[in-house]
């Protein structure tokens, strides 16, 4: 096993990622926000656990994430690179305005040099906000053909 | 631009102006017009795919007309999604910077703290000047040495000058002497013209050269036959 380790990891090339491991059992996933070697498995070894996040709604309605932010703020320093979900994540508006069970997780430390035009730890993602105009442009087609048959459904009624 | 671009088609995707929805400040260059000149480089390839079969499988007959197209781009929405790349890029790697600023500080606090507390640095300090002082003393005393050691040298230099001087002048006296002798010989000289009456004077002249001269240095004008 350390062998195997040190094959992945004496060769040149590898970086450190923050992304999430995933764990838990069948139809319930789980996962772990974790600092690893890219080149280490998906649930292998890890530098350092940062958080975790719940992707199942909880009794509230609500999905539960836990951040270190203390610690990601010391990974993103030694340079660290973030898979897109954690970035997706981390973008999200709820992540630096304290987040539910994490670490020290200095949010009132943060400086307001980058607090102020932040929503999250980290910026949006363009792909969230991307997303999110689709959807909005998608449900305003679907509602406009319910306000036109429904408009010609009214008009022929109210024509003859 | 992306290879994903190249690899795309510019699909009928239908949607209202997106330059609204960048904000101010989205297309610093260029309009929300078409995109130029997209030229999709793929081709239908019949590959298999993932799944239950191997890349060994040959794919099935059902398949044999399948026509594989990349999926549909509108051209506005992808300047607009690159256009906020470009922006969080640069926001991401200002955060990073700052990040790495952070933590090279903690480092040099770290390191600051681990040297030492306040009363090694004090003793650091006096070792320091101790040893500057010790510093200060040597050099006073290899100065001296040198100075001495210059004087030394000049002194000896000037002797040998000196000594040069003299012997220079002693051999210039000489030579000035030798040549006055051999002046003064050249008046005895026999030159053409002389020779005549060199050789009349000789022969009026005859001496006697029958001795011998013993060790000392003694002429002996007496044999042992006579």
């Amino acid at each position: 096993a350390f062998s195997a380790g040190s094959r992945l990891l004496r060769g040149r090339g590898g970086h450190v990622v923050i992304r999430f491991a995933l764990g838990g059992c069948t139809n319930r996933p789980f996962f772990r926000i974790v600092a690893a070697n890219s080149r280490r498995a998906r649930d292998g070894k890890y530098l350092e656990q940062l958080g975790c996040l719940d992707p199942l709604p909880n009794a509230h309605g609500e999905k539960v994430a836990g951040l270190n932010l203390e610690r990601l703020r010391y990974w993103l320093g030694c340079g660290a690179q973030l898979s897109r979900p954690a970035e997706k994540l981390l973008g999200r508006p709820g992540a630096g305005a304290g987040m539910g069970t994490g670490g020290p997780g200095l949010a009132p430390a943060l400086t307001a040099s980058y607090r102020a035009g932040l929503a999250g730890f980290l910026p949006l993602h363009p792909m969230t906000v991307t997303g999110a105009e689709r959807l909005r442009r998608r449900r305003q087609r679907e509602q406009q053909p319910e306000a036109a048959p429904a408009e010609g459904s009214a008009e022929p009624g109210t024509g003859t | 631009m992306l290879p994903a671009l190249r690899r795309c088609r510019p699909g009928p995707v239908p949607l209202p102006a997106l330059a609204a929805a960048l904000g101010p400040g989205a297309f610093p260059g260029l309009g929300p017009g078409p995109f130029p000149g997209l030229c999709p480089a793929w081709s239908p390839r019949a590959v298999p795919a993932r799944g239950r079969k191997t890349r060994h499988d040959p794919p099935a007959k059902s398949k044999a007309g399948r026509v594989k197209l990349p999926p549909p781009v509108d051209p506005e929405e992808l300047l607009v999604v690159l256009e906020r790349y470009r922006q969080h890029r640069l926001v991401l790697s200002a955060l990073r910077a700052e990040f790495r600023a952070e933590v090279l500080q903690r480092k040099r606090e770290e390191r600051l703290a681990a040297e030492g507390s306040v009363e090694e640095l004090e003793e650091h300090r006096r070792l320091m000047a101790w040893n500057e002082e010790e510093n200060a003393r040597q050099r006073a005393r290899r100065e001296e040495r040198l100075r001495k050691e210059e004087e030394e040298q000049k002194r000896r230099k000037l002797e040998i000058a000196e000594k040069q001087a003299r012997k220079m002048e002693a051999f210039l006296e000489e030579k000035e002497k030798e040549v006055l002798q051999l002046q003064e010989e050249a008046k005895n000289f026999i030159t053409p013209e002389n020779l005549e009456a060199r050789i009349e004077e000789c022969l009026d002249n005859p001496r006697n050269y029958n001795f011998a001269i013993d060790k000392d240095g003694r002429i002996v004008k007496r044999t042992v036959l006579s």
